[in-house]
């Protein structure tokens, strides 16, 4: 009889009552690491060219809008076409909650927007801010960036 | 008395009905240890605790496991259980194999997922602790003795050079060779790359860099910010190269590695949780896996986040 009892408790305790799954489960957007402020020119509109991790522990992506990515798909040389817009998000990382061996972007730490033949844009702050002044050092080190293999 | 007599019927019915159960046994076995994990004591000694009984050849069941119609689930979910993971053979797979199985295994216990909630609800004890999951979690993110060489740079560099020279045509037009879809049908889409972005991830545990792309419809979900169940026409591409470290402390995208496409239609898709699954290696795009089981790999390894419509991403939001 007790084992009766124990078997048909089996069965009812398979039928319901299971813990709930933690919340990052759930659909969420990550809002942490989306824009605040104002830009010229917002590089997610435009397409990866590459990506990287900086020491330190951020990360970037390199985005271009189509006559940078064309140019950069084919080409080794980053001397791009007068006009070529590209723009680099760098985000501070946190540790990817639904995959532990992954990191993911958290706030934006600067956005930097590059045009070639042209200027040379940083901001930076939350809400984002230009950076007054310009850096031809680093915006040559953007527009020498290759292309990550997209076959 | 009347009442008595009914419960007393009732009572020997269910027991002649749970007798009768036993009779049906199909058999348990316990085939050979022949390669269990490597992995250091403390850490063998929680697996063995909580995912052996189903996930090894040394299945161990209580009593109350042993009677029908329990025995019966038990059964099946030991079976399947080894069939996904067998601590007691994977000892013969590469040390990366392993280690990415325990990586999957502490996943699939944070995100909840394992030991199965219904398995737990019986088997009050069984769930990992927090202390062992920090023993496994600080095991794996010590890096092994013979950490994993960096990508070769040589190869990245010729992987590089063939791509732009071949491949770099402006968008829209057809590439040379055509790409075999995967052994489950789902057919490659070269216009992946022209996607827009959603996310990107580091990942240390396998050494890879990964962009995560969407197609327009799923980029309007994301906008409307309705990725509860995402519409048909939904596709995602995560794209993932090798770490090149750049000789200064950074690490950038070396060679290509591989892209996987989940292509979202509740209809066409049913039966496997509405999505298409397919991952294309190497520069040459070779669909992945032997035959269509290949896809069992995706489902059960995204199956921790149905609760998400299978998608692990969290897009990043704001209009693009």
């Amino acid at each position: 009889m007790k084992q009766l009892f124990a078997a048909i408790s089996v069965v009812l305790l398979l039928s319901g009552c299971s813990p709930n799954p933690p919340k990052t489960v759930y659909p969420q957007l990550n809002r942490e690491a989306e824009f605040r402020g104002g830009l010229s020119w917002n590089p997610r509109s435009g397409r990866v060219i590459t990506s990287w991790i900086n020491p330190g522990g951020t990360m970037t992506t390199l985005y271009g809008d189509d006559t940078a990515v064309n140019y950069a798909r084919s080409h080794a040389d980053g001397a791009y076409p007068a006009g070529a817009k590209l723009g680099a998000v760098t985000w501070k990382q946190q540790e990817d909650a639904r995959w532990f061996g992954g990191r993911i972007p958290a706030q934006v730490a600067s956005v930097e927007i590059v045009v070639a033949g042209g200027p040379y844009e940083k901001y930076e702050g939350s809400p984002l801010a230009a950076v007054p002044g310009s850096d031809a050092q680093r915006a040559q080190f953007l527009l020498q960036q290759r292309a990550a293999v997209m076959p | 008395m009347t009442r008595m007599r009914f419960l007393t019927g009732t009572g020997i019915v269910l027991l002649l009905i749970g007798g009768a159960m036993q009779a049906y046994r199909p058999k348990l076995e316990s085939p050979p240890v022949t390669a269990e994990i490597q992995a250091p004591d403390e850490v063998r000694q929680i697996l063995r605790q909580r995912c052996y009984s189903c996930h090894s050849n040394e299945t161990k069941l209580p009593w109350y496991d042993n009677l029908a119609p329990a025995y019966w689930v038990v059964r099946d979910d030991v079976l399947e259980g080894r069939e996904h993971l067998n601590f007691s053979t994977i000892g013969a797979k590469p040390e990366a194999v392993q280690r990415g199985m325990l990586f999957e295994s502490v996943n699939t216990v944070q995100l909840g997922s394992m030991p199965l909630p219904r398995y737990l609800a019986v088997h009050r004890d069984a769930g990992v602790t927090p202390d062992e999951l920090a023993t496994l979690r600080h095991y794996l993110a010590t890096p092994p003795a013979q950490s994993a060489a960096p990508a070769p740079a040589a190869a990245a560099e010729t992987q590089f050079q063939h791509w732009i020279a071949s491949n770099g045509k402006p968008m829209g037009t057809q590439p040379d060779t055509q790409v075999q879809p995967e052994w489950n049908g789902v057919p490659f889409l070269p216009e992946y790359k022209n996607w827009k972005p959603v996310s990107s991830t580091e990942r240390w545990d396998n050494h890879t860099m990964r962009q995560i792309l969407g197609n327009d419809i799923a980029l309007k979900a994301i906008a409307d910010g309705k990725i509860d169940n995402w519409p048909d026409g939904t596709v995602f591409a995560k794209v993932a190269w090798l770490q090149q470290p750049d000789g200064k402390g950074g690490i950038t995208t070396g060679a290509f590695q591989q892209v996987e496409l989940m292509i979202k239609n509740s209809k066409t898709y049913a039966s496997t949780e509405g999505w298409g699954w397919g991952r294309w290696r190497g520069d040459d795009l070779k669909p992945y896996g032997k035959d269509a089981a290949f896809q069992n790999e995706c489902i059960s390894c995204h199956e921790p986040v149905a609760h998400s419509d299978h998608v692990y991403t969290a897009p990043i939001g704001g209009a693009q």
